[in-house]
């Protein structure tokens, strides 16, 4: 099945390509959306049964595992939620006549595109492939930042391409010493290859590797939106489009942090021990959620909190993979899945309260509460998810990795992060919540939801994250426990 | 053969530093493609020893695809492009170019104390070229935070590019064609939507500065 998912995407662009009408464009994208989530069910199926699955055809470049898999999940079910949230939310655009019906076709086929390179990214197994794949998400995704194409979404657009594009690069001279340093080990063809590398990790040279490392670290970095590498981020997050901030938010992210995680598992299986790459990570984690508590304290637009918000998460992953320890990876792994869900969840609700109230400034909204009752309710209780309360899905992970640093000995970094989780609770709750109560004081919006099925969707991945918190089926625990094997090696 | 190669990872740095001395939009243009030649001459030449050594053509494949696309494509499109959105000549960096080039001299210097960990597994001969190329990535990435317009910053990436392009084929004797060729792919995407945006931002702020584009903040 591993290879079928990412045919999936290019045969819908192809078909979007020969269709006209966007009904239909509309029914492609909700087909092939569905297509890949039965793809992805089944592979799921596959790897939790079977473990690691490696296709022969193509020079073998097709390899799934535990943890591609969970990545891939992500990426697919999000996809899936914002395909089917795009069809109102394009439906009311060009009825507020913001974009043209022609128009239609270019967000699809951009947004199939995006998902292509995703999957690929996910899929292959060998670094230079990755590094291409990953290359190509920043590309696919540009005009989908740049959709509106007015003075603000150009400048995201043009600070988006830029510094990911330089920081990929800087990304690939991570993956040219990575080959150096299986120089005399590997063969060529191999020296890239990610099975080849780990199972061989221990004779590589270290010295390249840590070098190595950190030019990975600071790349894939770039695009997972780690501060200081971050800047492009809430401006890209709050000028694309609502449903394609939900993507890059919930998906993209965590693409770049499965490449940095792949980078880790052979660095500290060559050095042995967790030191060097846990000192890198826990301090440019920390640095991540400092930043984004600082600016979510004084933030003053919904969406470009949010973003910061995601850049908080990253950097708990972060903090998470840094410590290395069983708790904190399963920690780790599962708020990748924790904060996708939550945070689609938020952007899609966000992007109701955008198409209704026509601004991005907190100051100028109020009532959401009473003229949005599903969405504004879903928002609110997202924010409460989003900031770690109690019931729901990323408290449980937030614990899991706090529990982890202060078990794990490294008590002053587990009080700095609550600490700094506090603040950024009271940021959350001081800037958005007046949002939704209080009257409007001049006209009156009419009350009740314009995206109903968006909203549907909305209100299903609040259900789940609502569920996640209380209890996890066993195959995602199976999956996780796979996944951190293979993190662990063990 | 291998003193050529010599020369030309000495004359690619160089280019290098004759990019950040240029002032006109025209000339970047033309000494990237100057550059572009040059690795293209490499490419070849390490490809014809490829062909002798171990009879494949990879090298050689890639090296016309750098004269296709870096030498004579990418150039004529960054100079339509740049015709289309001509404005005056104006002042377009920051710092002078003298302090410029001796920022670039300590990148060189730099980059030789950091390879320098490399001395046990790669032979100190090959350091010394990886050093030149792996300060045109410096370079590159100084020039773009330099200059303020748009097309500069194509420019300053393109070389980054370069950098790597010749870092690989030094450090690694090719990565797999497959690497290659996808790299050349993402590259020309890259260029091609970086010159529609250029051209949009060109439409809406009446300029290719990058200064103007101070709108989204914290």
């Amino acid at each position: 099945m591993g290879f079928i998912l990412p045919i999936i995407p290019v045969i819908t662009v192809l078909l979007l390509f020969l269709t006209r009408k966007s009904f239909l464009q509309h029914i492609i994208n909700l087909l092939a959306s569905g297509l890949l989530v039965i793809g992805a069910l089944l592979l799921t199926y596959k790897v939790v049964n079977e473990g690691s699955i490696r296709y022969g055809f193509l020079g073998g470049i097709f390899y799934v595992d535990a943890l591609s898999v969970i990545v891939l999940d992500i990426v697919i079910i999000i996809g899936l939620v914002t395909s089917i949230y795009s069809v109102g939310y394009l439906q009311e655009e060009i009825r507020q006549e913001k974009i043209r019906p022609g128009q239609i076709k270019r967000y699809y086929l951009l947004m199939y595109s995006f998902i292509f390179t995703m999957v690929m990214a996910l899929t292959v197994n060998n670094l230079g492939l990755m590094w291409i794949a990953i290359e190509a998400t920043t590309l696919a995704s540009a005009f989908l930042v740049g959709f509106d194409n007015n003075k603000y979404a150009l400048e995201a657009a043009w600070k988006y391409v830029i510094i990911c594009s330089v920081g990929i690069a800087i990304a690939f001279l991570g993956i040219i010493l990575f080959y150096l340093s299986a120089r005399g080990v590997l063969s060529e063809s191999a020296a890239l290859d990610w099975v080849a590398l780990y199972e061989n990790a221990k004779s590589l040279q270290s010295p390249v590797l840590r070098l190595a490392f950190i030019f990975i670290l600071v790349g894939f970095g770039t695009k997972a939106g780690l501060a200081p590498m971050h800047t492009w981020l809430p401006d890209a997050h709050s000028q694309a489009p609502s449903p394609i901030s939900a993507l890059l938010s919930g998906v993209l992210l965590n693409s770049a942090m499965y490449g940095i995680i792949r980078a880790l598992t052979i660095v500290n299986c060559n050095l042995e021990n967790n030191i060097f790459t846990g000192r890198v990570l826990l301090a440019i984690g920390i640095l991540s959620i400092l930043t984004a508590a600082i600016f979510i304290m004084t933030q003053r637009d919904y969406k470009r909190l949010l973003a910061y918000s995601s850049i908080e998460h990253m950097g708990i992953i972060a903090v998470a993979m840094g410590v290395f320890t069983p708790l904190a990876v399963f920690g780790g792994l599962l708020h990748m899945i924790n904060h996708s869900l939550t945070k689609s969840m938020l952007f899609l609700s966000a992007g109701n309260i955008l198409q209704k109230f026509n601004t991005m400034q907190i100051s100028k909204i109020k009532g959401v509460l009473k003229i949005l009752p599903f969405s504004g309710t879903a928002f609110l209780l997202g924010l409460f998810a989003i900031a770690g309360t109690p019931p729901f899905s990323i408290f449980s992970s937030e614990i899991n990795i706090i529990v982890a640093l202060f078990s794990g000995g490294s008590i002053w970094i587990g009080v700095v992060l609550v600490l700094l989780l506090a603040v950024v609770f009271a940021g959350i709750v001081a800037s958005l919540f007046r949002m939704f109560y209080g009257e409007r004081e001049q006209e009156t919006l009419q009350p009740g939801e314009i995206n109903k099925v968006g909203t549907g969707a909305i209100v299903v991945l609040l259900i789940a994250i609502t569920l996640g918190g209380l209890f996890m089926p066993s195959y995602v625990i199976e999956l996780i426990y796979q996944a951190q094997g293979l993190i662990l090696g063990i | 053969m291998l003193e050529f190669v010599k020369i030309l990872s000495i004359l690619i740095l160089l280019s290098a530093f004759v990019l950040m001395g240029n002032k006109r939009i025209n000339s970047y243009i033309e000494t990237f493609r100057a550059q572009s030649l040059l690795i293209a001459l490499m490419a070849g030449i390490n490809g014809i020893i490829m062909l002798k050594t171990e009879g494949r053509f990879d090298l050689l494949a890639v090296c016309v695809l750098i004269l296709v696309l870096k030498v004579i494509y990418i150039p004529g499109l960054l100079h339509r492009t740049y015709a289309h959105v001509k404005y005056e000549v104006e002042k377009d960096f920051i710092l002078n170019i003298p302090i410029l080039i001796s920022v670039c001299s300590a990148l060189v210097v730099f980059t030789y104390f950091c390879l320098r960990t490399l001395s046990s597994i790669i032979p100190n001969s090959i350091i010394l070229q990886l050093v030149n190329s792996v300060s045109v990535i410096w370079i590159g990435l100084f020039f773009m935070i330099s200059r303020k317009k748009a097309i500069g910053q194509i420019i300053g990436f393109l070389v980054i590019e370069n950098g790597l392009f010749v870092t690989t084929m030094l450090g690694t004797e090719g990565m797999p064609f497959i690497v290659d060729l996808g790299l050349f792919i993402d590259l020309i995407t890259a260029i091609l939507i970086m010159g529609i945006l250029v051209f949009r931002i060109n439409d809406q702020f009446d300029s290719i500065d990058t200064d103007q584009l101070n709108k989204l903040k914290g």
